[in-house]
C-alpha cells in the first residue's frame, strides 16, 4: 500500500565518445509493484551539443508506483545510443541505477558500459562502419548475476535528477 | 654571485645591529614582500650599529657552527620543505622562547631610537643591490653536508647578526670550486674506456653448478617411490572407482618426482599405486576467479552480444525491448484425440480376448501389408532364377560368373531360412487368431452373454488345386536339390577336415610312437610324456552323407506344419465390430455391475509443459468399448523451447476419487512439423496400479485364467494408447512459430550441460526422465563418481517419484512473506484503482482532475458505472432494443467502436515533431512587402471587412470560456393553423382559442367564408426553441407563417468531463435542437363578466417541426450559415400548409418553389476552436503499392491545387485496411420487393430505393470514432449491421442505382447540416439528379435548397475524378466527367485502370422480413411510449382516448404506403368528423428503427405531454413497417385532445 512516487528528469550525459546522443530507458520494478501512473519506459530525444561535450535531454520522468513489499525496488535501466551522421543508430552504452531509497531529491550519475567486440575484426568493423555487439537480452543489463563474464568497456555517464516522495512506508515500518 | 664581494667590501658593517627577528622557522613560506620588508629593517637597524657593539662581543664563538645550521635551513628553503618541517618541530619551543626575548630586546632599543629611517638610509635602501642570499647559500650548502643540529636554538637570535660573515666564507669556498674548471683538463683525464664485462656461460654454469640442483627428467622406476618390499597397488584393477586425474605432462610429473625423492622422506609423497599422492581432482569446477573466457567457446546464451550494424531507426516506439528478432510467443498445438484402452481394470474377460483378439487382427493386417513372405519367396524365385541363367552361361562368361554363383547359393539360403520364418510367424499368427477366436466363442457360450461386437470371420480364398499342387511340389523339390547340395557342399567340407585331422592324427601316432622308444633311454622325461598322453587325440571319425530321403522328409515336414497344404483354401481372417451387445436386462448381475462400474468411469488428461501443468481436457466418460475421445486441440503459447511435454492420463470413478493412471512424455515436434501436416500419433502407456474388483472385471495386475482349472494364469496391467499429434503452428503469415533453433540448448537444465548423455541420447531424451534414467542404467554410470553426481540425484529424483522439485514455478520467493499488505487490500484500494484508470485512459476516467490523497475521500459511485459498462459489456440487454438482433449488432457495434478507440489512444500519443517544436516561419520578404502595402491603403470605415477571429487551441480552455452563439434569422413557410371547419363545432367562449375569439369568431358559423376569415385571422405564432446541453432558450414569439426573428441566443459549451483536448471534443456527443413551435392562446377566464376588467388566458405551444444539428459539424465547420428544411412531420392535425390557403398563394407563389419550411440560421462558436487533424496512423493495405503511391500523388497534386477541396482515393474498412475507394462501387441487386412494388415507373421505384436506403438507422462515425476517421463498411456489412453514416448509405444507394441500371455516381462533397459528406448523383433523362442517401430526398441540380453545398469528386466503380472548376457549388459547376479540364481523372491514358476487383458481395441476399415480430414491435413500444407519457406528467390524470388511438392506427399504414404525402386533407377530415367534438392536435412522426430511446426523445421533444388542460386526453398509435433484411419503418402518432364543450 505504500507509494513511490518519482519525479525527475534524465538530465544528459557525459564523457561519451561520440556526440549526438539519445538515451533509452526503463524503469524496472519487482512484481509486488504496480504502476499507478506515468510512462515507465521511454526515449529521449537526440541531442547533439555544439557547446560542450555533455549532451543534455532534460527528459521528464514521472512515474508512480503502489507497492506491497520492499522487493524488487525500482531500477533504472539506460542505454545510450548514438545517432551519427548517416541517420544510423549505434548503441554506446548500457547502464542501471536503482532509485534512491531515501525521499528527497537526488542527482544520481549512472556510469555506463559496452560490450567489447571479440577480436579484431569486430573492432576494426565498429571503428569504420559503425554498429557493433549488443547484448541478446537486454535485461542483462539490470538482472543476472553473472554480468562479471562480459568483456566490456567503459563509456560515459548518464546523469539523472530524481525527486523521490514515499508514502506510507511509515506504516509498515519502513524507516526512510 | 657578481654582488656578493661587494657586499663583502665594506667591513664596517660586519657587525650588523642585532635585528628583531620574527619567527623564521615559517621562512620558508614567506613571500618575497615579506622578504624585502626584512631587508628594510634590516637597513633601518644599520644605525643602531654603533649602540649595539657590546652586544655583539660575546656571540662569535658560536659564530661557525650557526653558519652552517643556517646554510642547512636556507637549503631546506630553497628544496623544500621536508627537512625544514623537521627542524621547525624541533626547535618550536625553543624559537618562541627566543622569539619573546628578541622581541624584547627589540623593543628595548627601539626605544632609544626613532623608528624611522633617516633620508639616507632610504636612499640606501632603494639603491643599494640586496642580492639574493639563497642561491649563494644554495651553493655553500652543497658542500657542507655535515649537520649539527644541537644547537639550533642559537641559530634564530644569530641569523641575522652573521649574515655578512657568511656571504664571503661562502665567497672563498666558491673560488676554490672555480679553479677547479680552470686548470684545463680534458675528459679523457677522467674516463677510461673498458669493454663490458662478462663472464663464460661455461664459467656460469660452473658456479651455478655448486648451488643449483636440476633434477632430470627421467622416469623414476617404481620400486624407488614405494617403500621396499612393497608391490604397487592399482585400485582400479581391484574394481575400487578411481578418480581421473588431472593430466600432468609425464616430464613435468617425473621432474617433480625426482625431486621430491632427493628431499627427506621423500618416499611419502607417494601413494599405494607409485604415484605421487593427489586429491582426486583438484581442478575446481569453477574457478574462483573469473576466468577471462576465450570469445569462441562456451559462452552462457544470456552473455551472448550479437554484433548488429548500426541501422536507421524505423519505429521509434521500440522502447526497450530486444532490438531484431521475432521474440514469440510461440505457439504449439496439441491435439489430443482420444485415448483407447488396451487394458482397463474393468475389461471383462471377453474383453481381454477381444483385446487381444484385435492386437493379434492388427499385427496381422500389419503383416500382410508388408507381405514379407510374398516378397521373400520372390527373391528366393529370382535369385534360383539367376543361378540357373549364370549355371547356363557358366562356360561362355568365364570365371567371373563362376565366382559369384556360390555367393548366388548363399544368398538363396539365408533368403530360404527368411522365408519360412516369415511364413512360420503368419501361420502361427493364423493359428492364434483362430484359436483366440474359438477361446472367445466358447466364452460367450459359457457366459451367455457377449460384451463386445467383435466377430471374426474366415473367408476362404478357394485356390486350383491342380496349379497349386504342381507348385507346391515344385517348390519342395527345388528346395530338396538345394539342400542336397548344401549337404553336400557341408559333407566335401566335412570330409576335408576329416582328412586333414585324419593327417595329423596319424603323424602323432607315430611321433607316439617314436616318443615310446626314446621313452626306455630317458627317463627323467617321464613326467613330461604323461604328460602328453593325457591329450592324445581321438580318432576323427569320417563324416556320414546325408540321405536323400532324409532330406526330403525333412523338408516335407516343414511345409506341412508352415505352409498351406496344396489344395487347401486360403484362410483370411476378417475382423468386424457387427456383433450385437447383449443389453444389461439379459446379463448376470456381475456383469451388470461390471457395466456400471464402465459407466461411472471417465478419463481425463492434463497437458504438461516442462513439468507444469497447463491445460487439461474436458473429463469425458468412457465409452463401453474402452475408448474415449476428447478432440481438443491445446494451443500453448510459449516463450522458450519446450523443455518437456508430457500427458497425464487421469481416471476418474463416479464423483469421488480421481486416480493417476500414467504418464506419457510426448516427443517435441521437429522444427518442420507445423500444424496441418503433423500426422496423429499413438502413444502406448501403461499403468502398474492394483486394481481388485468385486464384479466380472478382471482388474488389473491381477491374475486370472481363462481355463476351469486355473491353469495357465495371465496378469494384465491396464495399458492403452493415446493418439495425438504434436506441432509447431503457423502464424498470420505463415510463418511457422517455432522458437529459434539457439534457444534449444537454453532449455536444458544447467546441471546436464557438460555431460555427453547428451552425445549419446540426443538432447530430446533429456526431456524425458524415464530415458535418462534408462540410459544411465545402461551405461552403468558409476554412483560415485562426483562428476555425475547431478545426474545421479536427478535421476533418483525422478525414477523415486516423489518429485522435490515444486511444481510450481515462483518468480519472486518469499514475497509473500514480506508483503506489507494481502493482495485483495492492495487491490481494494480506491485511490490506486482510481490512478491506474486514469492512467490508462478509460473512457470515464480519461481526464478526472485531482484525485484525492485519501482513500476514504473517494467515494464507492465514482466506480459504480464503469462497473456497469464492465459488466454489461457482454450481457445482451434486448430491454432497450426491443429487438434480439439489433441488440447483438449493437454490441458488436460498441466492440469495434471500442477497438477502434483504444487504436487512436494509441496512436495519439505518437507525436511528430511538428506537435512539441512550434517553428514560426520567418516572414519572407514578399510577405514583409505586401505587409507594408497594406498600411499604405486607404482606410474605407465604410467598408468593413471580415476579420479573421483568432483560434483558440484547446489545451487553455476551461469550463464557461466557450459558448455556443445560434443566430436564428428566419423562417419561411410555416405551416398555419387551419379554421375549425367542424360543423357540430359550437365554439364556446371559454374554451376558444384566444386568437380565434376575435378572428375566427365571425366566421365560425360560415366555414365556406374563407376569403374573409383569412384576412383578420393571424395564422400563425411561431417561435423557436433551441435546446443544447440541457440549455434551453427561445425567441420571441412572431407571427404569421414568414416570421423574421433576427436573434442571437447564446449556450454556454461545456466539454464532457471538463476535457478540451480536440481529441474529447470531436467526440461530443450533444445535438443542437432547434424546435419551431406555435404559441397558442387560450382564454380560460370563467366568467364572462370579468372579460371587461381582466385577460385570463393559458400559453399552450404546439410543436411544428424540428432541426437537429450535431455539435460535431459546427466544431468542424467552424461556422454554419444557411437555410435547412424543418423537418416537419407530414401530418400536423390543426395545421395546413399555407400554399392550401388561396388567398395566400397568390403573392407568396414565388417562394413556394418548393416544399415544406424552411429555417435560416447561423450558428458558431466563440471563439473558433481548432478542429483537430485527422489521426495519422498508417493502417494495413492489401493494395498494390503502385496504385498506393499514385493515389497518394493524385492526392497531392489535387489538394495543392484546392487545399479546401477533399479528395479521397483510398477508406479504412472495418477490419483497419486501407482499400481503394472504387472498389465499393459495384451494381447490386435492391431488394425485389421493392421493385415489384411499382413496375411501370421508374421515377417512384427509385424513390423507394432511396427511401428504403434512408430507413437504415444513421450512425455517424465521427462521433463514436472519436476521430476524423471514417470506417467504411461493404454493403453487406451495412446490411448486417443496419448501421452506418452517409458514406455507407451513398455507397449502398449508388449500388442500387447502378443495379436498376441508372448511370449513378458518389458524390464527396460538402453539405449542411452534414459536413462533409458523401452523396449520389444520377443522370435522369440528360438530367443531373443529387440524391440525400440519408434522407432519400433527391435534388434537381439547380435546386437553390439543395443541402449538397459543395462537390469536390465524384466516383465510379472505375475512376475517380476531382473537381477541377473554379467553383465547387453544384449550382454552378458542370457535371460532365468526360471533360478532362473541369474533372481530372485518376485513371486516365497514363494510368489505366488495372481492373480492381470490388470488396463488395456478388449478390446482396435479403432475409423477408417478419410481420409477427414487427407487429410485436409495434406493441411493445406502444407500451413502452405509453408508460413514458404517463411518467412525464407526474401531477396530472392520463386519460387515453381509444376511439382515437384506434383511428390513428388506421391512419398510419395508410401513411406509410404513401410514403407520408398528400394524406393531410382527407386524414384531418377523417378525424374531424370522427371526433368532431374534440379539439385535436398532433400529429405522426416517422423514424428508421434503431432503439428505444431515439423514439423515446422524439415524443419528449415534441412536448404533447406538456398540455396541463385539465380536462385533456391522449391517443398514440404505432405502427412498424417491416421491409427486406430487418428495416423497419416506425410510425408514432401523437395526439392530444380537448373535448369542446
Amino acid at each position: 500500500m505504500a507509494e513511490v512516487h518519482l519525479i525527475g528528469q534524465l538530465l544528459g550525459a557525459s564523457g561519451f565518445s561520440q556526440r549526438r546522443l539519445f538515451c533509452k530507458w526503463g524503469l524496472h520494478a519487482g512484481g509486488a509493484w504496480k504502476l499507478l501512473g506515468g510512462l515507465r519506459e521511454g526515449q529521449t530525444q537526440v541531442d547533439d551539443p555544439q557547446a560542450d561535450d555533455m549532451a543534455h535531454w532534460c527528459h521528464p520522468l514521472d512515474v508512480h508506483f503502489a507497492t506491497k513489499g520492499l522487493q524488487g525496488w525500482p531500477r533504472l535501466h539506460l542505454q545510450v545510443w548514438h545517432q551519427d551522421s548517416l541517420g544510423r543508430t549505434e548503441l554506446l552504452g548500457y547502464g542501471f541505477c536503482h532509485v534512491p531509497s531515501s525521499p528527497g531529491c537526488h542527482a544520481l550519475s549512472c556510469v555506463t558500459w559496452r560490450p567489447r567486440g571479440s577480436g579484431v575484426t569486430q573492432r576494426l568493423r565498429h571503428r569504420l562502419l559503425g554498429g557493433g555487439p549488443q547484448l541478446r537480452a537486454p535485461d542483462l543489463i539490470y538482472a543476472g548475476a553473472d554480468r562479471f563474464r562480459l568483456r566490456t568497456e567503459a563509456a560515459g555517464t548518464v546523469h539523472v535528477e530524481l525527486g523521490v516522495l514515499l508514502r506510507h512506508f511509515g506504516r509498515y515500518g519502513v524507516q526512510c | 654571485m657578481a654582488t656578493a664581494p661587494a657586499a663583502a667590501a665594506p667591513p664596517a658593517p660586519r657587525s650588523l645591529p642585532p635585528v628583531p627577528s620574527t619567527s623564521r622557522m615559517g621562512f620558508s613560506e614567506l613571500s618575497v614582500r615579506e622578504r624585502m620588508r626584512e631587508k628594510l629593517k634590516a637597513a633601518r637597524s644599520k644605525a643602531e650599529a654603533t649602540l649595539s657593539q657590546e652586544d655583539l662581543g660575546p656571540r662569535p664563538r658560536h659564530l661557525k657552527s650557526i653558519r652552517e645550521r643556517k646554510a642547512e635551513l636556507r637549503l631546506d628553503k630553497g628544496s623544500g620543505d621536508q627537512l625544514g618541517e623537521l627542524q621547525r618541530d624541533e626547535s618550536l619551543l625553543s624559537s618562541k622562547i627566543k622569539f619573546s626575548d628578541s622581541v624584547k630586546k627589540l623593543k628595548q632599543k627601539s626605544q632609544a631610537q626613532s623608528d624611522y629611517p633617516s633620508a639616507e638610509e632610504a636612499y640606501n635602501f632603494f639603491t643599494l643591490n640586496f642580492d639574493p642570499e639563497p642561491e649563494s647559500i644554495k651553493a655553500g650548502a652543497r658542500k657542507r653536508s655535515e649537520l649539527n643540529e644541537e644547537e639550533a636554538e642559537e641559530y634564530v637570535e644569530t641569523h641575522e647578526e652573521e649574515q655578512e660573515e657568511d656571504e664571503t666564507d661562502e665567497d672563498a669556498h666558491l673560488v676554490k670550486d672555480a679553479d677547479l674548471f680552470i686548470m684545463g683538463q680534458t675528459d679523457e683525464d677522467f674516463l677510461v674506456t673498458k669493454p663490458a664485462e662478462c663472464e663464460r656461460y661455461s664459467e656460469q654454469l660452473q658456479k651455478e653448478k655448486e648451488f643449483l640442483f636440476i633434477p632430470s627428467m627421467q622416469t623414476v622406476p617404481t620400486s624407488q617411490k614405494m617403500p621396499e618390499n612393497m608391490q604397487p597397488r592399482y585400485l582400479e584393477d581391484e574394481g575400487l572407482y578411481a578418480e581421473e586425474r588431472p593430466f600432468v605432462s609425464p616430464s613435468n610429473q617425473n621432474i617433480l618426482e625426482n625431486r621430491i625423492l632427493r628431499q627427506e622422506k621423500g618416499k611419502e609423497w607417494f601413494g599405494d599405486d607409485g604415484r605421487i599422492l593427489a586429491l582426486p581432482n583438484p581442478i575446481k569446477q569453477s574457478s574462483t576467479r573469473p576466468p577471462v573466457f576465450s570469445l569462441e567457446e562456451g559462452i552462457a546464451p544470456e552473455l551472448e552480444t550479437i554484433y548488429r550494424k548500426a541501422i536507421r531507426t524505423t519505429a521509434a516506439n521500440q522502447y526497450l525491448i530486444g532490438p531484431g528478432d521475432f521474440q514469440g510467443p510461440f505457439q504449439l498445438d496439441i491435439d489430443i484425440s482420444g485415448l483407447i484402452f488396451t487394458h482397463h481394470p474393468c475389461f471383462s474377460r471377453e474383453h481381454v480376448l477381444a483385446a487381444k483378439l484385435a492386437q493379434l487382427y492388427d499385427q496381422y493386417l500389419a503383416r500382410k501389408q508388408k507381405n514379407l513372405t510374398e516378397l521373400l519367396t520372390d527373391k528366393l524365385r529370382a535369385l534360383r532364377n539367376a543361378v540357373q541363367c549364370s549355371m547356363d552361361s557358366a562356360a561362355a562368361s568365364g570365371p567371373t560368373a563362376q565366382q559369384s554363383i556360390p555367393e548366388y547359393k548363399i544368398e538363396i539360403r539365408q533368403t530360404r531360412r527368411l522365408r519360412d520364418a516369415e511364413q512360420e510367424k503368419d501361420r502361427m499368427l493364423l493359428k492364434s487368431i483362430i484359436k483366440v477366436w474359438k477361446q472367445m466363442k466358447s466364452l460367450r457360450e459359457f457366459q451367455k452373454f457377449t460384451n463386445t461386437p467383435m466377430k471374426l470371420y474366415l473367408r476362404k480364398e478357394e485356390v486350383d488345386q491342380r496349379s497349386d499342387e504342381k507348385a507346391y511340389e515344385a517348390e519342395i523339390q527345388a528346395e530338396i536339390n538345394e539342400l542336397q547340395e548344401e549337404y553336400m557342399e557341408e559333407y566335401e567340407k566335412k570330409m576335408e577336415e576329416y582328412k586333414t585331422e585324419l593327417q595329423e592324427w596319424k603323424s602323432w601316432k607315430k611321433a607316439q610312437k617314436s616318443k615310446k622308444k626314446k621313452k626306455k633311454d630317458l627317463r627323467e622325461e617321464e613326467s613330461v610324456e604323461d604328460y602328453d598322453v593325457g591329450e592324445e587325440p581321438v580318432k576323427p571319425v569320417p563324416p556320414k552323407m546325408v540321405d536323400s530321403l532324409e532330406i526330403e522328409q525333412q523338408v516335407r515336414e516343414k511345409a506341412n506344419n508352415f505352409r498351406r497344404k496344396p489344395g487347401e483354401p486360403a484362410l483370411i481372417p476378417e475382423l468386424v465390430l457387427s456383433g450385437s451387445i447383449t443389453p444389461s436386462e439379459q446379463c448376470p448381475r456381475a456383469e451388470v455391475l461390471r457395466r456400471e462400474d464402465v459407466n461411472k468411469r471417465s478419463a481425463f488428461i492434463k497437458v504438461f509443459f516442462n513439468s507444469k501443468e497447463v491445460s487439461r481436457t474436458v473429463t469425458r466418460p468412457l465409452s463401453s468399448d474402452f475408448r474415449v475421445h476428447f478432440g481438443q486441440i491445446f494451443n500453448l503459447q510459449i516463450f522458450n523451447w519446450p523443455e518437456s511435454l508430457k500427458l497425464q492420463i487421469y481416471e476418474t470413478t463416479g464423483m469421488s476419487s480421481t486416480t493417476l493412471l500414467a504418464e506419457v512424455f510426448i516427443p517435441v515436434p521437429e522444427t518442420t512439423v507445423l500444424t496441418g501436416s503433423a500426422p496423429m500419433e499413438e502413444i502406448e502407456f501403461s499403468s502398474n496400479q492394483r486394481v481388485m474388483l468385486d464384479h466380472e472385471g478382471v482388474g488389473s495386475d491381477v491374475s486370472f485364467s481363462f481355463e476351469a482349472d486355473g491353469s495357465n494364469q495371465m496378469t494384465l496391467m491396464t495399458s492403452g494408447k493415446v493418439s495425438n499429434s504434436v506441432s509447431w503452428a503457423v502464424g498470420e503469415k505463415g510463418i511457422p512459430l517455432v522458437p529459434p533453433v539457439s534457444q534449444q540448448n537454453t532449455g536444458i537444465p544447467s546441471a546436464l550441460k557438460n555431460i555427453d548423455a547428451i552425445a549419446s541420447i540426443g538432447t530430446s531424451g533429456l526431456t524425458d526422465m524415464k530415458k535418462l534414467a534408462k540410459w544411465a542404467a545402461e551405461t552403468k554410470l558409476d554412483p560415485n563418481d562426483p562428476n555425475n553426481a547431478a545426474l545421479m540425484q536427478m535421476i533418483m529424483v525422478a525414477s523415486s517419484g516423489e518429485a522435490h522439485v515444486p511444481d510450481f514455478f515462483r518468480l519472486e520467493q518469499l514475497q509473500q512473506e514480506f508483503n506489507f499488505v494481502s493482495d485483495e487490500e492492495f487491490n481494494r484500494s480506491k485511490r490506486f484503482r482510481l490512478l491506474q484508470l486514469r492512467n490508462e485512459e478509460v473512457a470515464e476516467f480519461r481526464n478526472y482532475k485531482q484525485v484525492p490523497l485519501h482513500e476514504r475521500e473517494i467515494s464507492e459511485k465514482l466506480f459504480q458505472e464503469y462497473e456497469k459498462r464492465l459488466h454489461e459489456r457482454d450481457v445482451i440487454d434486448s430491454k432497450h432494443y426491443l429487438d434480439a438482433r439489433r441488440a447483438v449488432v449493437a454490441n458488436y457495434l460498441q466492440k469495434v467502436r471500442e477497438s477502434v478507440i483504444n487504436r487512436f489512444l494509441i496512436a495519439k500519443h505518437h507525436f511528430l515533431l511538428s506537435d512539441l517544436v512550434n517553428e514560426e516561419e520567418i516572414p519572407t520578404l514578399g510577405i514583409l512587402g505586401l505587409g507594408l502595402f497594406k498600411l499604405a491603403e486607404p482606410k474605407r470605415p465604410l467598408k468593413p471587412r471580415r476579420k479573421e477571429r483568432k483560434k483558440v487551441t484547446a489545451q487553455s480552455l476551461s469550463d464557461g470560456d466557450i459558448k455556443l452563439l445560434v443566430n436564428i434569422i428566419r423562417a419561411y413557410d410555416i405551416p398555419v393553423r387551419k379554421p375549425v371547419t367542424s360543423k357540430l363545432q359550437q365554439p364556446s367562449k371559454s374554451s376558444r382559442s384566444f386568437n380565434e375569439m376575435f378572428a375566427a369568431s365571425p366566421s365560425a358559423q360560415s366555414p365556406t367564408n374563407n376569403v374573409d376569415w383569412a384576412f383578420d385571422q393571424v395564422l400563425v405564432r411561431p417561435f423557436v426553441e433551441v435546446s443544447f446541453q440541457r440549455t434551453v432558450c427561445r425567441t420571441t414569439t412572431a407571427e404569421g407563417p414568414n416570421p423574421n426573428w433576427n436573434e442571437e441566443l447564446e449556450f454556454p459549451f461545456r466539454a464532457p468531463n471538463g476535457d478540451y483536448s480536440t481529441h474529447s471534443l470531436q467526440s461530443v456527443k450533444d445535438e443542437v435542437f432547434i424546435n419551431v413551435f406555435d404559441e397558442v392562446l387560450h382564454d380560460v377566464t370563467e366568467d364572462d363578466r370579468d372579460r371587461g376588467s381582466g385577460i385570463h388566458t393559458r400559453i399552450e405551444r404546439r410543436w411544428l417541426g424540428c432541426v437537429k444539428i450535431p455539435f460535431t459539424t459546427i466544431y468542424f465547420q467552424a461556422r454554419i450559415d444557411g437555410t435547412f428544411k424543418v423537418n416537419i412531420p407530414p401530418v400536423l392535425l390543426g395545421y395546413s400548409k399555407e400554399k392550401n390557403l388561396g388567398i395566400e398563394r397568390g403573392y407568396d407563389s414565388v417562394r413556394n418553389l418548393s416544399e415544406g419550411s424552411y429555417i435560416t440560421l447561423f450558428i458558431t462558436i466563440e471563439p473558433q476552436l481548432i478542429p483537430g487533424e485527422s489521426v495519422r496512423e498508417k493502417f494495413d493495405t492489401q493494395e498494390d503499392e503502385k496504385l498506393l503511391q499514385a493515389a497518394e500523388k493524385y492526392e497531392a497534386e489535387c489538394t495543392s491545387k484546392f487545399p479546401s477541396r477533399q479528395c479521397l482515393t483510398t477508406v479504412i474498412d472495418l477490419s483497419g485496411k486501407t482499400v481503394f475507394i472504387t472498389r465499393y462501387i459495384k451494381p447490386l441487386n435492391p431488394p425485389q420487393e421493392l421493385l415489384d412494388a411499382l413496375p411501370n415507373s421508374s421515377q417512384t421505384t427509385a424513390e423507394l430505393v432511396a427511401r428504403y436506403v434512408a430507413l437504415i438507422p444513421f450512425l455517424p462515425d465521427s462521433v463514436s470514432f472519436a476521430g476524423i476517421c471514417d470506417l467504411w463498411c461493404t454493403s453487406d456489412q451495412f446490411l448486417d449491421l443496419l448501421a452506418g453514416d452517409e458514406e455507407e448509405h451513398a455507397v449502398l444507394l449508388c449500388n442500387y442505382f447502378l443495379g436498376m441500371g441508372k448511370k449513378a455516381w458518389l458524390i464527396i462533397g460538402n453539405a449542411i447540416p452534414e459536413g462533409q459528406t458523401a452523396y449520389v448523383l444520377t443522370l435522369e433523362q440528360s438530367q443531373y439528379v443529387i440524391w440525400n442517401p440519408s434522407t432519400g430526398c433527391f435534388y434537381r441540380q439547380y435546386d437553390t435548397f439543395c443541402p449538397l453545398q459543395s462537390v469536390y469528386c465524384l466516383i465510379s466503380c472505375d475512376n475517380i475524378w476531382f473537381n477541377i472548376q473554379q467553383w465547387d457549388s453544384p449550382v454552378r459547376i458542370s457535371f460532365d466527367i468526360s471533360k478532362p479540364k473541369l474533372w481530372k481523372p485518376f485513371f486516365s491514358r497514363s494510368l489505366p485502370y488495372p481492373g480492381l476487383c470490388s470488396v463488395q458481395p456478388e449478390e446482396l441476399v435479403y432475409q423477408h422480413s417478419d410481420k409477427a415480430a414487427a407487429v410485436e414491435l409495434q406493441g411493445r413500444i406502444e407500451k413502452i411510449l405509453k408508460e413514458k407519457i404517463m411518467e412525464w406528467r407526474p401531477r396530472h390524470l392520463t386519460r387515453w382516448n381509444r376511439y382515437c388511438t384506434s383511428t390513428l392506427r388506421n391512419f398510419l399504414p395508410l401513411l406509410e404506403q404513401n410514403q407520408g404525402k398528400d394524406v393531410e386533407d382527407d386524414h384531418q377530415a377523417e378525424l374531424q368528423k370522427q371526433l368532431g367534438d374534440y379539439r385535436v392536435s398532433g400529429f405522426p412522426i416517422h423514424m428508421p428503427f434503431s432503439e428505444v430511446r431515439p423514439l423515446v426523445e422524439a415524443v419528449h421533444s415534441t412536448g404533447v405531454h406538456t398540455i396541463d388542460v385539465s380536462n385533456v386526453e391522449f391517443a398514440l398509435a404505432v405502427y412498424v413497417h417491416p421491409y427486406p433484411q430487418n428495416v423497419l419503418s416506425t410510425w408514432i402518432y401523437v395526439a392530444s385532445l380537448v373535448r369542446n364543450r
